[in-house]
């Protein structure tokens, strides 16, 4: 450390030579994480029966205001982090979107349970397969629905993962650039869409064709 | 393996089984027209216009008319004393696929009387388009406009006949047609992409919009531009 001052550049903030972050960028972000992860306040974005456990988290038995989470932001620009439970249809991804876009930095998302993650069963023609394609998500919680100690152990993750971010790395913080473009290079969107474990047996002729493929050759229009 | 489960597995393949065996596209046998007595006096009053009665499901009687003639009919199950079918409980309509006619279906109430009845009208494929029920009762503005969502039903005179469930930038056709494929027909980044593009202010009135938002100001600029929008897209 050297505090000398004068034309030297100063490694104190702007870190040592070798990379890594200086005494006191660590001590800011121990200060800046600490701050932050200790009084997230949830966006809830609840659209199906992932949010009833959500409300049971936050009630009394589970109690979220232990993490300093008890005050819900019904609008996203007093929000931290946002909390997607339920599945989200393609009508209502722009509406997830414009709220992720609203949030200030800094901010997180959760992807509470098996639709939000991933579609879960609603492989169809209506549901988005997987949140991340809309905004980026930083913890899945896996379940149907996940249990509160599920979605609190998800939030636990979500403080370790805050507790290693640093004010010297910008790139955390990097913004959407376009409202209507997927938050994914269109090839990872098309990778984690196609149909994956049981849908993959479902009664319907794989691909995706533009033809109106159909399981029962009977059903096509004559 | 056994037998039991490879049968299982392999009829994964084939589909689910037909739901409508036995006697043709969702009609069992003619019913006795006086265990209903709407069905009696409908019978009366327009003869053979009356194409099918019957009984499903123990005591749902069901009625099949004319697709040309529905508002007539129906104009006379809701104002004919006697009969007073005020109450429309629900407008919805079936594919049974293989190119077989889609029913529309008018389920009545009578609240006076206390008896319901399900009402049918068979459209051919290469001709949906049926008369509006929306000057008879009021609540069939929306269940219509959800029908040509999702059946690509259209309702002739219909005062407001858009998407009303699927995006208003919907490309894709009409989901609950049997020959619609479960995933839908764009990939998946394109619907993706498609979602994303819509333009979610285009649907809502002011009022809606400022729900958990800034308050805009009735009457101000901006409501008036708004509700222009609003209109301008309308068919």
């Amino acid at each position: 450390m050297g505090l000398s001052g004068g034309r030297h550049e100063l490694p104190v903030v702007s870190g040592a030579k070798d990379g890594s972050a200086s005494f006191l960028t660590t001590k800011l972000d121990w200060l800046v994480n600490w701050a932050r992860h200790n009084s997230l306040w949830p966006m809830p974005f609840g659209t199906a029966c992932c949010a009833i456990e959500f409300m049971a988290t936050a009630a009394s038995n589970n109690d979220i205001a232990r993490f300093g989470m008890e005050r819900m932001s019904a609008s996203p620009r007093q929000a931290d982090v946002l909390i997607c439970a339920g599945r989200v249809t393609y009508k209502m991804a722009p509406v997830l979107r414009r709220i992720w876009d609203q949030m200030p930095q800094p901010k997180w998302a959760i992807s509470m349970g098996a639709c939000a993650s991933s579609g879960g069963v609603f492989d169809v023609y209506s549901m988005v397969q997987g949140i991340d394609t809309i905004i980026p998500v930083d913890v899945y919680v896996p379940g149907c629905p996940p249990r509160p100690e599920g979605l609190i152990y998800g939030i636990l993750m979500l403080h370790e993962k805050i507790r290693g971010e640093s004010i010297t790395k910008p790139e955390l913080r990097k913004e959407l650039p376009v409202a209507t473009e997927p938050a994914l290079p269109d090839e990872v969107v098309e990778a984690i869409t196609v149909p994956f474990g049981n849908s993959t047996s479902q009664n319907r002729i794989g691909g995706l064709v533009p033809s109106g493929a159909l399981v029962r050759p009977r059903d096509r229009r004559p | 393996m056994s037998e039991n489960f490879k049968d299982a597995v392999e009829g994964l393949a084939a589909g689910p089984a037909a739901s409508d065996a036995g006697a043709g596209p969702g009609r069992a046998a003619q019913a006795d027209a006086s265990s209903h007595p709407t069905v009696a006096a409908l019978r009366e009053a327009f003869g053979d216009a009356i194409l099918h009665h019957e009984v499903q499901a123990g005591d749902e009687h069901v009625v099949f008319i004319p697709a040309d003639r529905n508002v007539e009919i129906l104009r006379w199950l809701k104002e004919q004393p006697g009969q007073e079918y005020d109450f429309l409980k629900d407008v919805t309509a079936i594919d049974f696929g293989g190119g077989r006619p889609l029913q529309v279906v008018y389920q009545l109430w009578s609240i006076r009387h206390r008896q319901g009845l399900r009402v049918k009208a068979e459209l051919p494929l290469n001709a949906l388009e049926i008369d509006t029920v929306v000057p008879l009762w009021a609540t069939a503005n929306w269940l219509e406009r959800e029908v040509y969502d999702l059946f690509g039903i259209r309702f002739r005179g219909h005062p407001d006949l858009r998407r009303i469930l699927m995006p208003e930038n919907y490309a894709e056709g009409h989901p609950l047609r049997k020959d619609f494929p479960l995933r839908g027909r764009f990939s998946r980044l394109e619907q993706t992409r498609r979602a994303l593009q819509l333009d979610i202010e285009s649907d809502y009135t002011p009022e809606e919009l400022a729900v958990g938002g800034a308050p805009s100001l009735p009457g101000g600029p901006e409501a008036a531009g708004a509700a222009g929008r609003r209109d301008a897209n309308r068919p």
